[in-house]
């Protein structure tokens, strides 16, 4: 379990970043968590390591009107623990199901989303937040919309070349709510499936939006606002969480058909999947309802 | 935290130097940039408290502190942490003074076969300082980032829990970090403490660095042994002017050069039942008279262990025309000899002086010293030491001053 060896190097600007990139088999490094197993393993050998951690640019957390900016080398923990990302509930919610303290001590988050796993948690808060990515290269700076970043398994629209700069994650509007869950076999294991949600009651009508992870090789997006309603249609406006949960599980099987591609693996099969999202959906959507609408009585608990 | 400093390419097959904190020290290390932190940990500056198991990020074993926050060290390359403050299990105790984390694992059985135990340390100290007020019911899940196969979680938790009670206004901080020599098992030596690197360069300059600096702090072992010999002063003093027939008196012992300015080079074979050690190192006389002798050594042992010591000895007339021999010697040890019983180590070291008393005695009245022949004997002066350590708890009843013995058995 040693890494083959690698040249490296450790710039300290973007510019000099991606210039170091723009050579033939050279690979990112920020907190490591994602990379290294990889390296140890050597499903991976890049012949030079460009370590991004002398770059005080990508060293930034802030917010900028309605986006919290996390650059690149933000460590997971101090995205949890900077009082900045309350502004961002669903990252709060996420994050204490990433890895470990350990694991998240180090670990970025923008390196959980350029890793891409498809059962990491980051790339579904993305996804179900509609964030944007900032790239860079020498060619210039370009932004990919979180729906369209992740194009399969461990795979992203970041070319060889680019560096994933910031996530801009856009900030909780009044009116909205959060819902985030997961099922694996231990906790801070990669989820066997987990779902985060987020709800929107500002307008006539209430709107749901949820993406699955775990269940495909991508984070899957998905609108379940027509979910949501005839949950409320059977329960009135101002439901109990139990009465919610309960009748958005009527329809939540179906959810989970739909979404849940995965051929499955010795740890699940795609029906156990499909069991496990149709709970999670039923009792994140209320959840994020229930907040939304501050009715939310009972404790709020992962 | 500071960010750290930019390094230019170096290429595959060439090192990179980076400078760190470990438990206190300041290390500098040039090494190739694949080897992990826990790699650098245990094989270049000889902290094998860390373990390493999957070296994958899933075990948690070689967790250790990365300015503050418990991370694990097989997933972090050494040269990234430039101007990191690292802290290891060796820096959160002493063995005779246990932080209240690793008294709680004791106490409640909190460990089988030990191999988690560093990681386990490491990871609830992390909790409980960030988190002091952690409730029980959250310990499984806060904690699972370090397996377990023994125990089964259970008395870790109750370990943890107790501790987290008794300190919910602040977890006491490590207590052992400050000045330490670190020595690493590589042969190829491209580590060692800072001070210990420009040892290197001067030697390799001068034949001697300009001073042992000896690390601050309590010293592992503190020896205090008086010897009577039936020698007079007069016949001790000859000895104590001549450094060689000195070195020939220690057992073990050889003077292999004498590099001037009061610098000499020697080399110690010890041999305890299968523990083999071998140090090379060199040592300074600081003060030389005839009644008082003073020096600082420092020796590698080539297994991969260290040591440094303040030495001083002391004759003095007796009324019966015999010398009293006082030795005091603080002693600091790193790395895999480190890892003995504090009190063992001790033991043998109180043995070998006075065989050293011994050997001085018979120089003296002009014998052949005829401890420099051989290594001190393994089996004697093991079963030396045990039975003296029996001995000793019949007499420590009577001895209310600890290491002084009432009388050398080799004396007058």
């Amino acid at each position: 379990m040693k890494a083959a060896p690698f040249a490296y190097v450790r710039p300290g600007s973007v510019a000099d970043v991606v210039g170091e990139l723009a050579h033939d088999d050279a690979k990112v490094i920020a907190g490591g968590q994602s990379l290294v197993p990889v390296l140890a393993m050597r499903l991976g050998r890049p012949g030079l390591l460009v370590d991004i951690n002398s770059v005080s640019e990508l060293d930034r957390l802030s917010r900028e009107g309605d986006s919290l900016r996390v650059g690149a080398t933000v460590r997971q923990r101090r995205l949890q623990d900077d009082a900045l990302s309350a502004a961002v509930p669903l990252v709060r919610l996420a994050l204490p199901w990433v890895g470990h303290r350990e694991i998240r001590s180090r670990g970025t988050v923008c390196g959980s989303i350029a890793h891409a796993d498809p059962s990491a948690e980051l790339p579904a808060v993305a996804c179900c937040l509609e964030a944007t990515m900032v790239l860079a290269s020498t060619r210039g700076t370009r932004e990919v919309p979180a729906v369209d970043f992740f194009t399969g398994a461990l795979s992203t629209a970041v070319e060889p070349d680019e560096l994933l700069a910031q996530v801009v994650l856009p900030v909780a509007k009044p009116g909205e709510g959060f819902g985030f869950g997961e099922f694996a076999r231990r906790h801070g294991d990669f989820a066997l499936a987990g779902v985060a949600v987020r709800v929107r009651t500002h307008g006539a009508s209430p709107e749901a939006r949820l993406t699955c992870f775990g269940v495909s090789d991508v984070p899957v997006p998905a609108d379940v606002s027509a979910l949501l309603r005839a949950a409320l249609d059977a329960t009135g406006p101002s439901p109990s969480r139990a009465a919610l949960v309960c009748a958005l599980a009527e329809d939540a099987g179906d959810v989970a058909r739909d979404l849940v591609d995965t051929g499955g693996d010795s740890h699940a099969s795609p029906a156990y999947r499909r069991r496990l999202i149709s709970g999670l959906v039923a009792r994140e959507v209320a959840s994020a309802y229930l907040k939304a609408t501050r009715s939310e009585l009972e404790r709020d608990k992962p | 935290m500071n960010l750290p400093e930019t390094r230019a390419r170096t290429e595959a097959d060439q090192t990179v130097a980076v400078t760190m904190t470990v438990n206190g020290s300041e290390v500098a290390m040039s090494l190739p940039a694949r080897v992990t932190l826990s790699d650098a940990l245990r094989d270049h500056l000889g902290l094998t408290g860390t373990h390493v198991g999957c070296e994958h990020g899933i075990c948690g074993m070689c967790t250790v502190l990365v300015d503050g926050d418990a991370a694990r060290a097989c997933l972090l390359f050494a040269v990234q942490l430039d101007g990191a403050e690292i802290t290891t299990v060796e820096g959160l105790g002493r063995q005779d003074d246990l932080h209240p984390l690793q008294e709680a694992f004791g106490k409640h059985h909190g460990l089988q076969c030990g191999f988690c135990t560093p990681g386990f340390l490491m990871s609830s100290y992390d909790l409980l300082t960030h988190e002091p007020e952690v409730r029980r019911e959250d310990l499984p899940a806060e904690l699972s980032g370090v397996l377990c196969r023994c125990t089964g979680y259970r008395n870790i938790i109750d370990a943890v829990d107790e501790v987290a009670e008794a300190h919910r206004d602040g977890l006491p901080g490590p207590g052992n970090c400050g000045k330490h020599a670190l020595v690493g098992r590589t042969p190829a030596g491209v580590s060692g403490s800072g001070a210990a690197a420009e040892v290197a360069a001067d030697e390799a300059a001068s034949g001697h660095p300009d001073e042992i600096t000896l690390p601050s702090g309590e010293p592992t072992i503190g020896i205090e042994v008086t010897s009577q010999l039936s020698s007079s002063p007069e016949q001790v003093a000859r000895v104590f002017r001549d450094v060689r027939l000195l070195a020939r008196c220690l057992p073990g012992a050889e003077l292999t050069e004498e590099l001037g300015d009061d610098w000499y080079a020697g080399r110690a074979r010890i041999a305890l039942g299968p523990v083999r050690l071998s140090f090379h190192g060199l040592a300074q006389v600081l003060e030389q008279s005839d009644e008082r002798i003073r020096m600082n050594a420092q020796g590698k042992d080539t297994g991969g262990g260290g040591a440094q010591a303040r030495i001083e000895m002391v004759a003095a007339a007796r009324e019966d025309g015999g010398t009293s021999l006082q030795a005091d010697a603080d002693v600091f040890l790193t790395g895999r000899i480190a890892g003995f019983g504090r009190s063992l180590a001790g033991d043998v070291s109180r043995r070998m002086f006075e065989d050293f008393a011994r050997a001085v005695d018979r120089a003296a009245a002009g014998e052949e010293p005829d401890a420099s022949a051989r290594p001190p004997g393994a089996l004697s002066l093991l079963w030396s030491t045990l039975a003296d350590r029996t001995r000793q708890r019949v007499r420590r009843v009577r001895e209310a001053r600890r290491g002084r013995r009432p009388r050398g058995r080799h004396g007058a």
